[in-house]
């Protein structure tokens, strides 16, 4: 296998001298995802920070001021303005006012007659903002109601407890970190498919068809090294790049996924909801070796089909076209798996590559299944075998070596 | 050294217009011995099945039918003991111009199996014979036609082969730069190897080639010294007995 060793030497040599490929296939996605995580998480936070240090835009009728000067008198939580004339429903949706407010007349009678005071609210639930309005309305009539059923119980000599005869505690068991690693799962593989493939799919078509172009692979197979050899150290570099750039990809990934979580544990924690999130809470290096495990199989059949149809290829450009059909099914599959649901689809941890891309899911939210991981892993080992012998094969022959 | 049994080859291509499979029968019987100390001049008209020929030689193609063996063993079974021992310069043959001559030399010389510092010495004596010793550390994209020639001229060489086969080894070289390169043959010859070259520069084979065979219609013609060629076919040039072998073929065919 010295063979192999030494071309894989040289492809690797080869490639460092090409500094600006290297850039972008190993150090792009080391900035750019924390770069993308990090401002999606700011821009999240930066906008939930500034509806709520705004005050909603409510409208009300009130003739009886029974809740106006509530309103009024929390001026940063409620601002009132004048009922927009005609079409209410269109003054919602443009957000001219966030919520309308309808109380009847004889409200403070009502109130007085201990019956139960009905208040009306318009709102647009596909609107944060309108969402928000409502809440705070709810919010306020809760404390308010406190006050009024304290009054009454007062006025009946009966124990403030009365009105409260049992009472629920809750406590939230979702946890932060579970469901941020859900969500990490779900990406992971996505990114890790894609990663893997673009990273190799132009040292793949530089390594065959482009040397056939730049005239080097002659002297390559003049060697005394056997062309299956050639080959073997040929797949052998393309399947490190693959690692090396999925390797990229997922600490990237993990980098932004990081400060993301922080974020969200951030406003959370603001917001009165328990958890932290930190990337070590949600993959356990367990987890992480397991998904590196079942990654080389996967690497292992696209390096061997990008090989074989490279190798076919007369120029490096036509390579590149002839492994377009490859990358568009590896998105295909990546969309795919991002599916919800499709964990419960009985033929799923049958299909090669979709089933590593569930397993992964699966351990990152927590639910490692056995059976779905050694599936996965061996049915697509047993592919990768055969795609394997397949390209060896492809190099070996003479008329595809020696394209007229 | 080299030794050629009857050897055939032929290729299917598709007429991409007839949408048929066509036979090319490359080459048809040719059967030569090249001994040590030898330069042996393959000579043909275009596409006429000398490239073929030599790859067969450095076990690249398996020939349909015939034995081919280099140093005793056998191209089909042992290709790549053979090109352990053969030095093998092909026209499509270029240098990985992202390395350094000397960058290349050591990566060459590890495949072939000779330790990066002794091919390394063996590279930068080459190439300082070719004239080319104020390259070596220089990246090879700048390099011209000849320079990069140079440089695989040195690479085949590198690992001490007792059979040499180069392809057209001076087209497109200046004839200062080829003189250099048959200089370089005759070293080859002195040292005791078999060397066979492919050529369409007819007076360079007349004076430097010890045997010259002409492959015409896939096979082997003449198989002579230049001079015995010429006088038992009562011709003044190899050029000459091109003409008449191409008269003959029209003949043959009509
Ligand atoms: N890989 C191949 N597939 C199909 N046909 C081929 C292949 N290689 C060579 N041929 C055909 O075989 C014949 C001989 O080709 P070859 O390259 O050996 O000629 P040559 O003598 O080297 O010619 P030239 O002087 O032009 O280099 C030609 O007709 C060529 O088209
Ligand atoms: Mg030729």
């Amino acid at each position: 296998m010295r063979g192999a060793w030494l071309v894989l030497k040289k492809e690797l040599l080869e490639l460092s001298k090409d500094r600006k490929t290297v850039f972008f296939t190993f150090a792009l996605p080391l900035i750019l995802y924390p770069l993308i995580f990090g401002v999606m998480g700011k821009m999240a936070m930066r906008d939930n920070a500034q509806r709520k240090s705004k005050p909603s835009k409510v409208c009300i009728t009130d003739p009886g001021s029974a809740l106006t000067p509530f309103l009024q008198a929390d001026p940063k939580k409620f601002q009132i303005v004048p009922t927009p004339e005609g079409n209410l429903t269109k003054a919602l949706r443009d957000k001219v006012v966030d919520l309308a407010i309808d109380v009847p007349a004889t409200a403070n009678e009502d109130l007085k007659a201990q019956k139960t005071l009905t208040v009306t609210a318009t709102q647009n639930s596909a609107e944060d903002d309108s969402e928000l309005a409502l809440k705070r309305l709810k919010d306020l009539l809760k404390d308010k109601d406190k006050t009024w059923v304290d009054a009454r119980l007062k006025a009946l000599n009966a124990s403030p407890d009365l009105a409260t005869p049992s009472r629920v505690e809750v406590k939230n068991a979702a946890d932060l970190a579970l469901e941020l690693g859900k969500g990490l799962g779900i990406w992971i593989p996505y990114i890790l498919l894609i990663g893997m493939f673009t990273g190799v799919m132009n040292h793949g078509a530089s390594m065959t068809a482009g040397e056939r172009e730049r005239g080097t692979l002659m002297s390559l197979l003049s060697t005394r090294i056997p062309r299956p050899q050639i080959a073997a150290g040929k797949l052998l570099a393309l399947f490190v790049l693959g690692l090396v750039s999925a390797l990229a990809n997922v600490v990237g990934t993990a980098i932004g996924f990081n400060t993301l979580a922080g974020d969200i544990a951030k406003a959370s924690a603001a917001s009165g909801t328990q958890g932290s999130a930190s990337i070590l809470q949600m993959a356990s290096p367990a987890t992480l070796g397991l998904t590196l495990l079942l990654l080389i199989p996967v690497a292992m059949m696209m390096v061997a089909f990008i090989l074989a149809v490279g190798i076919r290829a007369r120029t490096q450009r036509e390579a590149g076209t002839a492994l377009m059909p490859g990358m568009f099914v590896i998105i295909l599959l990546g969309v795919f798996s991002m599916a919800p649901g499709i964990e419960k689809m009985a033929v799923v941890p049958y299909l090669p590559i979709i089933n590593a891309s569930v397993a992964i899911r699966e351990m990152f939210g927590q639910q490692f299944n056995a059976v779905h991981y050694a599936l996965a892993f061996g049915i697509n080992s047993l592919l990768a075998i055969g795609l394997t012998a397949m390209a060896a094969k492809t190099l070996n022959r003479e008329d595809v070596l020696f394209k007229s | 050294m080299i030794q050629l049994r009857d050897v055939h080859k032929s290729f299917d291509v598709r007429d991409r217009k007839t949408r048929k499979k066509k036979r090319v029968d490359a080459v048809q019987g040719i059967s030569l011995d090249v001994k040590p100390g030898e330069i042996y001049g393959l000579l043909g008209p275009n596409g006429a099945g000398k490239t073929t020929t030599l790859r067969m030689i450095a076990g690249l193609m398996k020939p349909d039918a015939g034995v081919i063996e280099v140093c005793g063993l056998d191209t089909r079974t042992k290709g790549e003991e053979v090109r352990g021992k053969l030095a093998y310069l092909a026209t499509d043959m270029q240098v990985y111009e992202r390395f350094t001559p000397r960058e290349q030399l050591r990566i060459f010389g590890e495949m072939q199996g000779v330790d990066p510092a002794t091919a390394e010495r063996r590279g930068l004596h080459l190439l300082d014979r070719l004239g080319l010793s104020d390259f070596v550390d220089v990246k090879m994209t700048s390099f011209s036609t000849g320079q990069k020639q140079k440089v695989n001229i040195a690479r085949a060489l590198l690992h001490d082969p007792k059979a040499v086969i180069f392809d057209e080894p001076t087209t497109g070289l200046d004839v200062l730069t080829a003189k250099t390169v048959l200089d370089l043959l005759q070293v080859m010859k002195q040292e005791g190897r078999a060397v066979i070259v492919c050529t369409h520069a007819m007076p360079m084979a007349e004076d430097v080639c010890d045997r010259v065979g002409i492959i015409f219609d896939g096979k082997l013609h003449g198989d002579a010294a230049p001079k015995e060629l010429l006088r038992s076919r009562n011709a003044r040039s190899l050029d000459e007995v091109f003409f008449q072998l191409a008269a003959e073929s029209e003949t043959a065919s009509a």
